[in-house]
């Protein structure tokens, strides 16, 4: 559909006509901020999961034990000597404690001597 | 965290998450961290579905992703910090902030430096000053940001010491604003208290909820852009409501009658002195009315009461016992004139508090089998969790199936404001959102020489 003119309102006789319509010119600014994290490296993948330990870690939602028990099983079957963590181990990620839960993963993973991590469920 | 402590990690995120889980990461300082996909949603498949989806899908995402080394992550660019970013007329404008996805598809008004500027001189603070850095973007708020995003949603300058205590609020690791993109999709309910209530000509009498008031609806609507903008909820990215719903227009108390019948403010009740300026923000799935509430006080409106505050929660107690542990602060808003007859029946606000816990209960046996069946949460033994020392004791008085038990854990978790059409006899009851929405209370810092007009 094309742009409709129109005749402009006429303002009664002696008074000074409306201005015609302005959309204005606007110089306007970012209603971000800049990211604050920085880019971080991802860690080292070892080549294979043999021998490995794995953690479990679980926000005790959404089916994640069932999913970590079929998980666990398979792995076994295709690495030999592969050990697991519970998620029992390190508490609710979603919890009402979650921000101590997360903060306590570096030294916990660590002292757990743990290889690599599956977490969920993202659901 | 894992990956910062130099252990790879395989997240696990059902196929609708995957989306969210692309945007966060960048947020996250690590765009390439990679995710196993389990297809389709776990909750509505049968163990054999399950089982299938992660042996064809997941293990093999998983395997990859701990082996496979992925691709060092790039930022795409960014404009700087209070950087002009557009110029143009105001559909040119409007056109670009939707394109650029700034604007909530509203029209905006354009944030010139003019109008910027005169915010800004509503607060002592600098510009650049930090109140708090907001996952999942990890973008700071700043003096500046606040002042822009409350120029597009229309504020008028002198509302920018409330937006100031909004932000700061919004960051306050308690609020918990990562969660605000989450599957239930709750909206914030802001509450104002102090004498800037009539400073700015806040509503808090009739139609207290309804947009009509400048202060009430565009400082609701800074909350939503601000949402988007700093801490970067937009839906089909990081925002993954399943529902969803607009912004709640801020509501303010009426102070007059808490005055009148000696009771406390809400922002008191969070710990702020009597006459202090402050917000209090909540996170809420939605609510519902408790219409004229009639007859006499104990036998006929407490009662009706508890029942409201009671069917207002089902899925809820799991921020009581389980996920959340004592987080689940039901608010409840009374007209003044309601206040006025507890009070004359004497009731004080305390007294109503108890009352909600001591009466709006249900059974144990149904608060366990709501956990047990739709919650699908493994904790759900009332008894057990006592022995445990998880809950408090009041969830185990006995070992009777049926005996009654609160919805929260001790009275004081009860909100209740006082609020709404002065001459009308109805309650208000929010579903609250636990630990994806805790109440905190920020105080309102005015400028030094303030005046609002």
């Amino acid at each position: 559909m094309g742009t409709r003119k129109t005749a402009a309102k006429k303002s009664p006789a002696g008074e000074t006509p409306a201005p015609a319509e302005s959309d204005g010119h606007y110089r306007v600014y970012w209603p971000r901020t800049r990211r604050r994290a920085a880019l971080k490296p991802l860690a080292q993948r070892p080549q294979s999961l043999a021998g490995k330990k794995i953690a479990f870690l679980w926000d005790y939602v959404f089916r994640g034990d069932e999913i970590f028990g079929i998980l666990q099983k398979e792995l076994s079957d295709r690495y030999p000597g592969m050990t697991f963590v519970n998620y029992a181990e390190f508490g609710n990620t979603h919890g009402s404690d979650e921000h101590q839960v997360v903060a306590s993963l570096p030294n916990k993973l660590k002292e757990l001597k743990v290889d690599a991590v599956i977490s969920g469920m993202g659901c | 965290m894992c990956e910062e402590a130099g252990v790879p990690a395989s997240t696990l995120c059902c196929e609708g998450f995957v989306g969210l889980a692309k945007a966060t990461s960048i947020g996250l300082g690590m765009p390439t961290i990679p995710v196993a996909v389990v297809p389709g949603h776990t909750n509505v498949q049968s163990t054999l579905e399950l089982r299938s989806n992660v042996l064809e899908t997941t293990l093999r995402n998983v395997i990859d992703n701990l082996t496979t080394q992925p691709e060092a992550g790039v930022f795409g660019d960014e404009p700087e910090d209070g950087a002009m970013v557009f110029e143009g007329s105001f559909e040119a404008v409007n056109d670009h902030f939707v394109e650029q996805e700034w604007s909530d598809g509203l029209p905006i008004v354009p944030p010139t430096r003019a109008r910027i500027e005169a915010f800004l001189a509503h607060t002592d603070e600098p510009p650049e000053k930090v109140l708090g850095v907001m996952l999942p973007d990890s973008r700071a708020a700043t003096i500046w940001s606040v002042a822009v995003n409350g120029v597009m949603a229309g504020c008028r300058p002198e509302y920018m010491p409330v937006l100031v205590a909004l932000a700061e609020a919004m960051a306050d690791p308690y609020y918990g604003v990562e969660h605000s993109g989450n599957t239930p999709g709750g909206e914030t309910l802001i509450i104002v208290n102090g004498p800037i209530v009539k400073e700015l000509g806040l509503n808090y009498t009739q139609g207290v909820m309804r947009d009509g008031f400048r202060p009430n609806t565009s400082i609701g609507r800074f909350w939503r852009l601000y949402l988007r903008n700093v801490a970067g909820f937009l839906l089909h990215k990081n925002d993954k409501a399943t529902f969803g719903n607009t912004w709640r227009v801020v509501i303010a108390e009426n102070e007059d009658c808490l005055t009148k019948i000696g009771w406390n403010t809400v922002a008191e009740d969070m710990g702020m002195a009597r006459g202090a300026n402050a917000v209090t923000i909540s996170r809420h799935t939605g609510g519902n009315l408790s219409v004229s509430l009639s007859g006499d006080v104990r036998r006929d409106m407490l009662p009706y009461l508890a029942d409201s505050v009671v069917r207002q929660v089902n899925w809820q107690i799991m921020f009581t016992v389980g996920q959340g542990m004592g987080t689940l602060r039901p608010q409840v808003l009374i007209t003044p004139i309601l206040a006025e007859t507890f009070f004359k029946a004497g009731i004080t606000k305390q007294d109503l508090k108890q009352y909600l816990f001591d009466h709006a209960r249900m059974p144990a046996r149904e608060f366990e089998r709501i956990l047990r069946d739709w919650t699908l949460k493994p904790t759900w033994d009332l008894v057990q969790e006592v022995r445990l020392g998880t809950i408090p004791k009041v969830f185990a008085e006995s070992d009777d199936p049926n005996r009654m038990v609160p919805i929260v854990w001790e009275p004081n978790d009860y909100m209740i404001a006082v609020t709404g059409d002065p001459m009308r006899n109805s309650a208000y009851v929010f579903g609250h959102n636990g630990i994806l929405g805790y109440p905190v209370t920020h105080e309102i810092r005015l400028p030094k020489g303030w005046k609002t007009h």
